[in-house]
């Protein structure tokens, strides 16, 4: 909702449309679109102020009644037997999915024949500051004599900051997710449900991939307990019944960095020759590109840009916070 | 799924708890100047690092007591627990 | 149609009882004790599917989870079911099933052409190509790619099933029912331990039901019968079958997954069909045992080839022959079991092993038999396209390099042994970092983490008597931790026959100038060149080759595929397999049904409803409902056939003018008891409480340490040292654990007991300028005028022999006052307040009318609380006190929190005074102006005024305070509305605040 956090996905998205083409290789960057469900009026209001502030910031968004969610996915619970029935959802027509392998190996590729060193297992050990200035980084391979870093660990955040003797407004939190066994195409929209957390779309296996809240406590063990799984296809179930036949194939965990107001932080830090990028919650993916461009630009530049302006370290001292959901520093709630 | 044991009550299921952040974090006292940057860590500044973590715990669904933990964030481990009055 | 393949005097099946089932339309018939596949085999079907990406003929490969191929779309009772494995499904009269992922059928399937494809198809081939152009991925490869994915099809029926939940707990869990989990089961019962004994097929015994064991003076599969009874007359056993563990999780909690009934035709009435199991569990012994492990050559994925423990347990367990002309290719002693079985039962096979010259009992059996063996013989290639016809083979050199002179064998199966893969899923899931074992080849269970053993098989111990031994022992101890009994049970004798050891080689080389495809992952079409050429590629880590050849990510997930990968990559590697690693294992341990993790949440009780005491008597009124979390709250009373804004403004005119009742158990109450309780209100509070009388009511606000306003409500002292709290329905729970945090840890010295007592009160609030006669007929012994029960006071009374409590309080902005009693009374309450009501011309109002009220009055609730707002936002700085501290105080002297222009809350109207304002919609300077346009504020909440007749909304805007008599715009593009509006104060109606004081 946040002009910030909106131009600033947009931007993405604009790079996103081009990705496989850039990275000559194919991310499947598939413009589905994305259904917000919400059930009841004062939820459709909520959505409506931020479908319009999309729209007036020149993003595609339409909203829906019950009706015309239906056509889009009849196989949502539009029966009477349902808890919170549907009332109608947002929907941003150009949102997508991409295959997040691609994103990733499309990238190391492309940088990699630019000449870029990608070092794989070499895990940062520490830090070298003097005078507050950068002056190298040490790792379990050998030490690096560098002026600037670019700090991009989101999951491990607070882990490196604390060689730095920093610390920083986010607490290390697990999500889980899961797919179901590959069926035959169901579902083509990325649809998530309003009352709860929980998100669900059909790959190009086939397999639905659901995910929802957060398991609740800090965390870096990469696996969770099987009573939010419970919750999450809970809520799934109570939107799309049909689900219940499907069997749960694989799970997996990770660890999110949740920052204090839900929104990233791509910033100079006090430390001359530092560059912090991080807190991304578990809206990270979508991010990729834009948080890449603004990122680079910051480090090269040595000042941020326009668009990652407001993804500052210094608004929670500020108060010019860009608080998307309204609940402030307790990080564990979804 | 975690297997918490509440001082009061004995142990019990991470599903009867109501998780609470970190245990170290200590609020300033009321009435007393505060830096602004000492508010700031304590109102936003976490270290939440991996390994042993003294965090807090509410048993909601039973004596709806605090109680502080000490549990591992990798591996899960919980090794005390204790009152809400007691140091950990 | 006879069953050609089914054996008259072997098997464990019912013949008693003949079951007719169709498979693609065609009728079949099997008995009691069958699974599909084996009751398929019996009657010669061996084309079950096509694979996943090249849609090659599939058929049967294993007997159990390990099966790779044979998915089917099940039809039950009028429903169906997608990726139901063959070799799972237990038959049942009249079950249907059909092929998946090919299309007209099975036979002749469309999707083969891409079989001739595949030079084009290698894995990763989608990554590389159908990028160009631009925007033909999304409009026509992708949905091509979509229809040609997925495996069977979901219908979007809901699920007429039933799946319950169950919590057990016990000393020992034992998860399979070999020999190692009955002995160890036994040993720990007989100790006096709670066990629990999980077997996942409907039979109990394991590898005991198909080998040639004696244990004591019983053969292996009566011993396993007689434990078997024994345990389950056993009170502190539970003994579970179609039961698979398949999940371990933290702190011993495993679950299981029990199907009741998937077995059976109908699931029987008032049972679920599955059932759920969440164990907790002081001890857990892993006896899962061990999935043989393919050899891999050319075309393995023809139907006919299969594991050589598959086709002795449909023999022994099902009586069904897989083939009359079996070749078995093994590279240790297994196969020949497999072998002997056929021979015993009139089948003459052929035995190729991969070794020189291996000796032991179990050779000798063979060889007396007259079977024919070929030894340093290795099977090339498959050859048939739907079924085999023959195997095409050559003897192979000491160093498995180099192949001699083609030959050609007849046969219609070809069963591989390549050894054994112990099931580690659970000890790795639990923690366990597991060591190779280069010995046996494969990963065994090393360090624990948590409590459990694994025993037999599936630690890597392949002898009965070294299991039984082992098992016992186990057991004993395990037990006498924990119930510090002695009973002993020795572990009894064995007769096996040795074995020697197996030939660390499962993969055939190509003979020179052939391609055939080795295929490594059977359902997801990973051959052996898929592999390597993600090797070539530079993908060489073990995760990135299981992610870019998707080998090991079937619905299978890998069981008979990992290892075989794992090892295909270390080669290439030069690498050693542990070096290599392998993923992690994570639950399920096979694919779970999705609405057995649920359970009964479903349907309207996928979340609880809360209704308040009068809800009765609301439906009976016509109340038309919302949802307020989880509580039901009316929203308007519905007269004849009026719409929600005709009945709201008829319900919010009424109150104005006359008299209003509206239910407010809902919102949150807390009661405070202690010498402090006035201390915590001035500490948690932004305005002054310590000298609030006793009899009186005040409103509050309270923040978070942030500076966000977290909740507001009204608390009044009823006595000294005893407050009554109110607080916003949705955020009841949040302000009691708010208030309990700071009382327990932060200040514990403070004297105060607080607790929720929102159920415990039922509350009406009578509004409106005849609420005092109203309230004074209804308590006639009280003085309800303004001196003697003046604005925010209190005062206790009975209720016609009811005790009552009395606020002066108000949420609409009029005269107003709030009865609260003990919520068993609520409903004599409501109806007497109607009662009474009829000569005041009372009507009840909803949460509709309430809404219209206190927006017009310009009263912030929820849609302006949104938990980013702070006081001054919402016109509240007038509370904030800059006397005392308090919770968030500090935090308000943010920058930000103190710009000149921030936002602050308006009244919105329009200027035509007609047209209403959606919420949602936000005010602009310009309405023209390009995108983005700039945002100067939303419209938080709307109404249509009913005291002025014409809409009216609140809005946040920044600079709210400098911005009153400004013209601009509401937009809400989404409704395709802009709307000039001017901005006025909050306070639209009644800004002084004199009706509530009147």
């Amino acid at each position: 909702m946040h002009d910030d956090n909106a131009l600033f996905s947009e931007f993405g998205m604009d790079l996103w449309r081009k990705m496989s083409q850039d990275l000559n290789y194919n991310v499947m960057f598939s413009p589905r679109g994305i259904i917000n469900l919400a059930h009841s009026d004062a939820q459709m209001n909520v959505f409506a102020r931020r479908g319009n502030s999309m729209r007036l910031n020149g993003i595609d968004a339409v909203l829906l009644n019950r009706e015309e969610v239906k056509e889009i996915i009849p196989m949502a619970d539009f029966s009477d037997n349902v808890r919170f029935p549907i009332f109608g959802g947002l929907m941003q027509p150009s949102a997508g999915t991409a295959r997040h392998d691609a994103v990733a190996w499309g990238y190391a590729r492309q940088a990699d024949s630019m000449g870029v060193d990608i070092i794989q297992n070499c895990e940062v050990t520490g830090f070298d500051v003097v005078g507050g200035k950068i002056q190298g980084v040490r790792t379990s391979r050998g030490d690096i004599k560098v002026k600037k870093i670019g700090l991009c660990v989101a999951g491990s955040t607070n882990v490196l900051a604390e060689k730095l003797n920093m610390t920083v407004p986010i607490e290390t939190h697990l999500l889980q997710a899961c797919v179901s066994e590959p069926v035959k195409p169901v579902l083509d929209k990325v649809v998530t449900f309003g009352a709860g957390h929980f998100y669900i779309s059909q790959s190009d296996k086939g397999e639905m991939v659901m995910g929802g809240d957060l398991d609740g406590y800090n965390s870096y063990a990469q696996r969770g307990n099987l009573p939010t799984l419970q919750h999450v296809l809970t809520e799934g179930i109570a939107m799309m019944p049909f689900l219940s036949k499907l069997k749960m194939l694989r799970t997996w965990g990770g660890i999110m960095d949740m920052s204090m107001d839900g929104s990233p932080i791509i910033d100079k830090t006090h430390i001359e020759g530092l560059y912090l990028n991080c807190g991304w919650c578990y809206g990270g993916f979508k991010a990729t590109p834009a948080s890449g461009w603004t990122f680079a630009h910051t480090i090269a530049q040595d000042r941020v840009h326009k668009l990652n302006a407001g993804y500052s370290l210094n608004r929670f001292h500020t108060g010019h916070l860009l608080d998307e959901k309204g609940l402030g520093t307790k990080t564990w709630i979804s | 799924m975690l297997h918490i044991k509440c001082p009061h009550c004995g142990m019990r299921s991470q599903n009867e708890f109501s998780y609470g952040g970190d245990a170290t974090v200590k609020r300033p006292e009321l009435n007393k100047e505060v830096s602004d940057q000492d508010w700031d860590n304590f109102v936003y500044n976490r270290k939440s690092l991996r390994g042993k973590h003294k965090e807090l715990w509410q048993h909601i669904s039973g004596c709806r007591q605090w109680i502080k933990v000490e549990r591992d964030t990798a591996t899960h481990e919980i090794f005390k627990t204790v009152k809400a009055s007691e140091d950990i | 149609m006879t069953q050609n393949y089914r054996l008259d005097n072997i098997g464990l099946i019912n013949r008693d009882k003949k079951i007719s089932f169709k498979f693609n339309g065609v009728t079949y018939f099997g008995y009691e004790g069958d699974t599909l596949a084996s009751a398929l085999l019996a009657n010669g079907v061996h084309l079950i599917g096509r694979s996943f990406k090249y849609h090659r003929p599939r058929g049967f490969f294993g007997a159990g989870v390990d099966e790779p191929y044979a998915i089917v779309q099940l039809y039950r009772n009028n429903e169906t079911e997608p990726n139901v494995k063959a070799t799972e499904q237990e038959l049942f009269e009249g079950l249907e099933a059909t092929s998946v992922n090919c299309w007209p059928s099975v036979n002749f399937d469309i999707g083969a052409i891409n079989n001739l494809l595949k030079i084009f198809l290698p894995a990763g081939f989608y990554y590389k190509t159908f990028m160009w152009p631009k925007s033909f991925w999304y409009k026509v490869y992708e949905p091509f790619i979509r229809k040609a994915a997925g495996l069977g099809v979901a219908s979007i029926e809901h699920d007429k099933e039933r799946y319950e939940h169950k919590y057990e707990y016990c000393d020992l869990l034992i998860a399979g029912s070999g020999p190692s989990g009955l002995a160890s089961a036994y040993a720990a019962a007989k100790n006096g331990a709670r066990v629990i004994l999980a077997e996942d097929k409907p039979r109990f015994g394991g590898t005991l039901l198909t080998s040639e064991v004696n244990i004591g003076n019983q053969t292996g599969k009566e011993w396993a019968e007689n434990i078997i009874s024994e345990l389950k007359e056993m009170p502190n056993v539970i003994v579970k079958n179609r039961s698979q563990v398949f999940g371990y999780y933290d702190h011993n909690m495993l679950v299981m997954s029990e199907k009741l009934s998937d077995h059976l035709p109908k699931t029987k009435k008032y049972n679920p069909k599955q059932r759920l199991w969440y164990i907790r569990a002081k001890e857990v012994l892993i006896s899962s045992g061990s999935i043989e492990r393919p050899l891999v050559f050319g075309n393995n994925d023809t139907p006919g080839v299969m594991l050589s423990s598959a086709a002795k347990e449909y023999l022994k367990v099902y009586g069904v022959l897989v083939g009359k002309k079996p070749l078995i290719f093994t590279n240790n002693d297994s196969g020949y079991e497999t072998a002997i079985e056929f021979k015993k039962n009139g089948v003459d096979p052929i035995i190729l092993d991969t070794r020189k010259e291996p000796k032991s009992e179990i050779i000798d059996e063979a060889k007396k038999l007259d079977i024919e063996i070929k030894f340093s013989y290795v099977v090339v290639a498959a050859k048939g396209y739907k079924k085999v016809k023959s195997a095409e083979v050559a003897k192979i050199s000491d160093d498995k390099n180099e192949l001699g002179t083609l030959e050609n064998i007849n046969c219609d199966c070809i069963c591989v042994s390549g050894f054994w893969t112990p099931t580690i899923h659970l000890a790795s899931q639990s923690g366990n970092k597991t060591t190779f074992n280069k010995d046996i080849d494969a990963f065994v269970p090393g360090l624990s983490k948590q409590n459990e053993t694994t025993l037999g098989a599936a630690n890597g111990t392949f002898t009965l008597e070294e299991t039984l031994k082992s098992s016992f022992e186990t057991g004993y101890e395990l037990s006498k931790k924990i119930t510090n009994n002695d009973n002993k049970t020795s572990s009894p004798t064995v007769m096996e026959k040795k074995s020697t050891t197996h030939d660390k080689f499962w993969c055939v080389p190509l003979p020179k100038g052939k391609t055939y495809k080795r295929f490594l992952d059977f359902q997801n079409d990973v051959a052996v060149s898929d592999v390597e050429i993600a090797l070539k590629e530079g993908y060489r880590s073990i995760e990135h080759v299981k992610r870019y050849t998707t080998l090991g990510m079937a619905t299978d997930q890998g069981k008979t595929s990992n290892l075989n990968g794992l090892q295909l990559v270390s080669n290439i590697e030069n690498k050693i397999v542990p070096e290599v690693g392998h993923t992690t294992f994570r639950p399920p341990y096979t694919p779970v049904t999705i609405g057995a993790i649920v359970g009964r949440e479903v349907g309207k009780h996928s979340k609880p409803t809360r209704k308040s005491p009068m809800h009765t008597w609301h439906e009976k009124n016509n109340a038309v409902f919302v949802d307020a979390g989880v509580w039901l709250r009316p929203r308007y009373y519905k007269i004849g056939e009026e719409t929600l804004f005709e009945g709201s403004k008829r319900e919010a005119k009424n109150v104005r003018t006359n008299v209003g009742v509206c239910d407010v158990t809902t919102l949150g109450k807390i009661d405070i008891k202690g010498p402090d309780a006035a201390e915590l209100l001035n500490r948690v509070y932004t305005n002054a409480w310590l000298k609030l009388p006793v009899g009186k009511a005040r409103y509050g606000v309270m923040l978070r340490e942030d500076g966000i306003v977290m909740d507001d409500g009204t608390t009044t002292r009823i006595s000294e040292n005893h407050y009554h709290m109110t607080t916003t329905t949705a955020q009841a729970a949040n302000v009691l654990s708010h208030l309990e945090y700071y009382l327990q840890l932060v200040w514990p010295e403070l004297n105060v007991n607080v607790v929720s007592t929102t159920e415990q009160w039922a509350g009406a609030a009578i509004a409106g300028p005849k609420s005092r006669d109203l309230l004074q007929k209804l308590f006639p012994n009280i003085d309800a005028s303004n001196e003697g029960l003046p604005f925010m006071g209190y005062l206790e009374a009975d209720l016609f022999g009811v005790h009552a409590r009395i606020f002066r309080i108000s949420f609409s902005g009029e005269l107003a006052y709030e009865v609260n009693v003990e919520s068993d009374n609520g409903n004599f309450m409501w109806e007497k307040i109607m009662e009474v009501g009829q000569e005041f011309k009372i009507q009840p109002y909803g949460t509709e009318a309430l809404s219209t009220l206190r927006i017009e009055m310009g009263h912030i609730a929820g849609s302006e609380l949104d938990g980013r707002t702070i006081p001054y936002d919402n016109s509240l700085e007038g509370l904030v006190s800059k006397k005392k501290d308090f919770i968030g105080k500090r935090s308000l002297e943010r920058e930000a929190f103190i710009a000149e222009d921030r936002q602050k809350v308006v009244g919105v109207v329009p200027i035509d005074k007609k047209t209403s304002i959606p919420e949602g919609s936000h005010l602009v300077k310009d309405a023209m102006a390009p995108t983005p346009n700039p945002k100067l504020g939303y419209i938080s909440a709307s109404c249509w005024s009913v005291e002025y007749d014409n809409p009216f909304s609140l809005a946040i805007l920044k600079d709210g305070k400098n911005m009153i008599g400004q013209k601009l715009f509401a937009m809400s593009p989404l409704k395709n509305k802009t709307i000039p509006v001017e901005i006025v104060s909050s306070h639209y109606v009644d800004p002084k605040g004199e009706r509530v004081r009147s």
